[in-house]
């Protein structure tokens, strides 16, 4: 009984040891026939530059190959994303809320924290980096929840410096229908020349 | 006789379980990518840790409580000023509940990295801190790779060690 035991257990290491050689073999064989190859060629064509690399086309393909496999990969990445976000956030309920900003000389963003329907949904803090990125025209998706069909309220609570270097924070709401179709909002901070304020602004697009 | 005899071999493994440090236990996180954060600094600016990938970061978490919490923030900046031109970035983040204690150790023990505030724990919560230092080192990739959940005089070589680990990867 113990002796068939031991011999079983011999049995499957000696399976597992070749069932792990094996890849290992495999993988080395592609680099072993290159260089094998880049050290052959020279004696058979002693001709040629001797700058010049004998083993370029293995190389070239082998890369090529490699860089195949990379945009395979980041091809599948996008498209699970996408197909993450259709599950997570299907357009009969989908709700965005972006933020974007003009100019931004009386305002200095430090903090936007969001609630929807009374409930906090998001509170972000800005890096310089970030506000910096978005002075220059770029737009953040701050929000991407669900909410059903019906009347919705939007809060949005801005905190940063105001026009004198001071801290400063301000509200901006809004109401909306959401449908059946997907809703985007934008929160829009822009400066007010004329009253050399700040204005903060929720829009809808329809 | 021998029930008492069992009795105390239990007891005495039961203590010497509750004084097992710490920085023996597994560490869940080691491998995973490590949760980004931003969270203000005690200089006002905001920081992300997301924005330092592609640099080693070394993540102290300190209290103002700890003994050993200041000698490893001395060590972690001299470790920074030798390798930031190599990619190497720090960040420290103060746990304390008491916002007037914390200002007042930090200013004991100025740094040339930033020392963010997380008053409600939330970063700390995330990284499962349960001991105070506790050091993490990211690589460039932003895994967890190396954790010390305590800090002894002569472990700055160790860190130095680990770093340049990542640093040449």
């Amino acid at each position: 009984m113990n002796r068939s035991f031991i011999q079983s257990a011999l049995l499957l290491a000696m399976l597992a040891a070749t069932a792990t050689a094996f890849p290992a073999d495999e993988s080395a064989a592609p680099a072993t026939a290159v260089t094998a190859s880049a050290a052959e060629a020279p004696a058979a064509e002693p001709a040629t530059d001797a700058a010049a690399p004998v083993a370029t086309p293995d190389t070239r393909a082998l890369d090529e190959e490699i860089q195949a496999i990379k945009k395979d990969v980041v091809d599948l990445n996008r498209d699970l994303f996408v197909l993450e976000e259709e599950l997570l956030f299907p357009a009969n309920t989908q709700v965005a809320v972006f933020l974007s900003m003009d100019v931004g000389a009386f305002f200095a963003l430090d903090t936007v924290e969001l609630r929807m329907d009374d409930k906090q949904v998001t509170k972000y803090l800005y890096t310089p980096r970030e506000a910096e990125a978005l002075l220059k025209g770029g737009v953040q998706r701050l929000y991407l929840g669900n909410l059903r069909v019906g009347e919705h309220e939007l809060v949005a609570l801005f905190t940063g410096k105001g026009p004198n270097g001071q801290d400063y924070s301000r509200g901006a709401q809004v109401k909306f229908e959401k449908s059946v179709g997907a809703k985007y909002l934008e929160l829009k901070i822009s400066d007010r020349q004329r009253k050399q304020q700040p204005e903060f602004e929720i829009r809808d697009w329809e | 006789m021998q029930n008492r005899r069992i009795s105390l071999f239990l007891l005495a493994v039961g203590l010497a379980a509750l004084n097992l440090p710490v920085a023996g236990a597994e560490y869940r996180l080691t491998g995973k990518v490590a949760p980004d954060f931003a969270l203000r600094s005690a200089g006002g600016t905001n920081v992300r840790l997301s924005e330092h990938r592609g640099d080693v970061v070394l993540l102290a978490f300190f209290g103002s409580r700890c003994d050993q919490c200041g000698d490893q923030l001395a060590a972690l900046g001299r470790i920074v000023d030798t390798y930031q031109s190599a990619g190497l970035a720090a960040l420290a983040v103060n746990v304390d509940d008491d916002q007037g204690a914390a200002a007042e150790f930090i200013s004991a023990h100025r740094t040339s990295f930033p020392m963010l505030l997380d008053p409600g724990k939330s970063v700390a919560r995330s990284y499962r801190v349960d001991n105070l230092p506790m050091l993490l080192l990211i690589d460039r990739a932003g895994a967890i790779r190396f954790v010390h959940r305590d800090y002894r005089s002569g472990q700055e070589a160790a860190y130095m060690a680990q770093t340049r680990q990542l640093l040449d990867e």
